[in-house]
């Protein structure tokens, strides 16, 4: 008898001896899961009978994921055509990530870390590849390279992207911390452009006393607790000669230059009274608009905002000049280095045909494309060097040295724990709640803590290629 | 009607629930807690057993207090406020005026906004250049410059509570308004009969038959203010300086942003322990003010 029956009311009151339809029931359960197993099984053959057949005939598959790295599309999509039509034979498809930097990582993660055999190249964030390199998510692309490497490329990226000689990821385009600021306001009170912090921090005073406007601020930065405050916080602790890690991986936050960084820093809101207090809530976007409205002297901030700041209807058009970030008496302002790689997923079908795209993406002429309709900085020295480039872009020479001179952030797979640790840490000294020197502290008794998670030999930083 | 003499029938009847709940909360309940007791770094391949290591590398992790004992104090601050406030508006919404149908429904309208929209709106109206607030503050010639809301150590926490109050206290007045429609109107008029004024009637009559309805509405809103995470981490991302990063936060931080699996695990299950923890006093203290049937 079926067990609904023994539910229903009238049947359930007759006195029914149980055991055996729980018995039944666990034997239903049984037969039911050997048929859904059987069922799974035929399944999965169909499938690889599909897919072994989809590889020996129909059009191979290529799969390329990136976040949605410009304002516009079409630059990337015309390149993707081109591709296309140069690879008749292949199905190439182009998945977009969300747009938030967390999920993005979030995403590679759990489908690198389960084998993911859907994607075979993607766009990563400069500060994942050695995190992705040390989990054996990336396919090794020194043979494609071939004795030259990435000899054209900006070595600085390279670095980014290499370990024990081998190289991991192509350097896609370029970002770099730069300072901007507003030419008119330099001219009108007859300063020069500032070098050093102790520069920067009297011609804003000056400019800020001439003005006496409430509302305008002197410098503007990235003091929020995330990712860009690790950049700012980077600079200036290179601006006074310090460092994170040294090259064996030791860190070196107690050490007095990395002090003096973080204490000026904190110094433009405190002392010197150059930036507003609310610039410890500030992301880049924040900072933009501020300048952008006229409400700010110096601005540091990524290149992206030239553009923004010099389009039509913005109040600051033309009065806006953008130059390297300041540095210390004795040290040159060192930017801190941004920007996206391409990789190929270790777990491709297809790396040969992956690495004819990655070596698409990043020649001289798509490099070209991107920049000049797209705003992305190039990678490649070439282009900068290309005369009808420049002559289409003059930002590309305005920007190429200053993007020459940056560093990346420490190059280990442990840096996404480091900047959580910094982060908080970093924004507690720029905030006042701690001084420099407690903050930095604690954070490196921290950062010590994560690094002993993990075995020695993992613990040098890359070597420098010079 | 049924008899009981059977032991396995009502067992039966259950069974299928129970495969449920053993589905959906005791597998990862166990899962997690397994989890907390290993070190799992996929980016090193590490994957191993470490027993209770990670709950003692909790007990000397700043972090980790700073946490627990932010999520403390937005609880009982905010649970506290949107009880209080809760009960006014409840009050006052009893009453017999005009369009009170219409009222009652607009309370609810910040209940029914999503949390991350609602977040979104209080991290423009704090917005230190371009937010109403400051705005309001600087016209009013309360403050020159305004006042930097989300970036200030203390006041950030407090603009996170405040953003959660005004979602959740109408839950709570929704909550108490349904325990005053169920005291019998006899009481009153017997009251009033008695010559007992509106204070009288209120601390007699009212608050002690609300107690049931008080202490469930508290309860709830405890048990989603020790989990909270989207509030705050929309407003101000845990930051300044961690001081408003909770419990929840830095788990999902050490779990999905740095991928320490095991220790966030570690911080999850205590998340869990601290959840139970309450609900198991809540539970046994109504069931002495005779909330709960035993």
């Amino acid at each position: 008898m079926p067990l609904w029956f023994y539910l229903s009311r009238e049947n359930a009151a007759e006195k029914v001896n149980f055991r055996p339809v729980v018995q039944r029931l666990a034997r239903e359960c049984y037969a039911f899961t050997l048929l859904l197993l059987r069922l799974g099984i035929v399944a999965l053959v169909c499938c690889l009978g599909c897919a072994r057949e989809q590889q020996g005939e129909g059009p191979l598959s290529l799969v390329f994921k990136h976040p949605k790295l410009l304002s516009r599309e079409e630059p990337l999509r015309v390149l993707l055509d081109q591709f296309q039509r140069a690879h008749p034979h292949v199905q190439l498809q182009e998945e977009i990530l969300p747009a938030s930097s967390d999920q993005q990582h979030l995403f590679y993660v759990t489908n690198l870390e389960a084998g993911a055999t859907d994607f075979d190249v993607f766009a990563l964030d400069v500060i994942w590849v050695p995190e992705f390199r040390r989990a054996g998510w990336l396919h090794d692309l020194t043979a494609y390279l071939g004795p030259e490497g990435l000899k054209d490329f900006f070595p600085h990226a390279v670095e980014a992207a290499t370990h024990a000689g081998r190289i991991y990821a192509v350097p896609w385009f370029l970002d770099a911390g730069v300072l901007y600021y507003r030419r008119d306001l330099l001219d009108q009170y007859g300063l020069a452009l500032p070098r050093t912090l102790a520069e920067l921090t009297g011609a804003a005073q000056r400019i800020l006393a001439g003005e006496a406007n409430p509302r305008l601020a002197g410098f503007v930065w990235q003091g929020k607790q995330y990712e860009g405050l690790v950049c700012v916080a980077l600079e200036f602790i290179r601006a006074y000669g310090g460092e994170v890690l040294d090259e064996q991986g030791e860190p070196l936050l107690t050490q007095p230059a990395a002090v003096a960084g973080i204490g000026a820093l904190r110094a433009l809101i405190a002392q010197d009274h150059v930036s507003p207090p609310w610039v410890t809530t500030a992301d880049e976007e924040t900072a933009r608009h501020v300048f952008a409205g006229g409400e700010a002297v110096f601005m540091r901030n990524w290149p992206y905002a030239w553009a923004l700041l010099n389009a039509e209807g913005s109040p600051v058009r033309g009065r806006v000049g953008v130059t390297a970030l300041p540095g210390s008496e004795a040290h040159p302002g060192v930017p801190t280095l941004g920007g996206w790689h391409l990789g190929i997923n270790r777990f491709s079908r297809h790396p040969d045909l992956a690495w004819e795209l990655v070596s698409f993406l990043t020649s001289v002429e798509s490099q070209r494309s991107l920049a000049l309709a797209g705003g992305l900085k190039p990678t490649r020295i070439a282009v900068y060097k290309d005369s009808r480039a420049q002559q289409e872009d003059p930002a590309l020479a305005l920007f190429f040295p200053l993007l020459w001179s940056a560093r990346p952030r420490p190059v280990t797979p442990f840096y996404l724990m480091l900047s959580q640790v910094l982060q908080g840490e970093l924004s507690a000294a720029v905030a006042g709640i701690k001084p420099a020197a407690g903050a930095l502290s604690e954070a490196e008794q921290q950062i010590r803590r994560i690094l002993a998670l993990n075995p020695a030999e993992e613990r040098h930083v890359q070597d420098t290629i010079e | 009607m049924f008899r009981t003499q059977s032991s396995e029938r009502p067992f039966c009847f259950v069974l299928p629930a129970l495969g449920l709940m053993a589905a959906v909360a005791l597998y990862p309940l166990a899962s997690t807690f397994w989890l907390s007791l290993r070190h799992e770094l996929p980016i090193f391949g590490i994957s191993r057993f470490v027993g209770l290591a990670h709950y003692a590398e909790l007990w000397h992790d700043q972090r980790f207090w700073n946490s627990l004992a932010n999520t403390l104090y937005f609880t009982v601050v905010s649970v506290s406020l949107e009880v209080i406030l809760g009960l006014g508006a409840a009050l006052l919404l009893q009453q017999v005026f005009p369009a009170r149908g219409l009222v009652r429904a607009l309370v609810l309208v910040p209940w029914f906004i999503p949390t991350v929209v609602a977040a979104r709106m209080w991290e423009w109206i704090y917005n230190p250049q371009l937010g109403v607030l400051n705005f309001l503050l600087v016209q009013s010639g309360l403050s020159a410059e305004g006042v930097n809301w989300l970036g200030h150590p203390t006041l950030a926490l407090h603009a996170a509570i405040l953003a959660d109050v005004w979602k959740s206290a109408p839950f709570a007045a929704l909550l108490i308004l349904a325990g005053l429609q169920t005291i019998p109107p006899d009481l009153y008029r017997a009251a009033r009969v008695d010559g007992a004024g509106p204070m009288q009637t209120f601390w007699h009559i009212t608050l002690p038959l609300l107690v049931p309805v008080l202490g469930l509405t508290l309860l709830f809103r405890t048990l989603d203010a020790l989990r909270v995470f989207d509030t705050v981490y929309v407003l101000t991302g845990g930051g300044p300086a961690n001081t408003t990063e909770t419990l929840s936060i830095y788990a999902y931080r050490l779990s999905f942003q740095t991928l320490q699996f095991g220790y966030g695990a570690a911080v999850a299950v205590v998340i869990f322990a601290v959840v139970l923890g309450v609900s198991l006093l809540a539970l046994a203290a109504l069931r002495r003010l005779g909330g709960i049937p035993q």
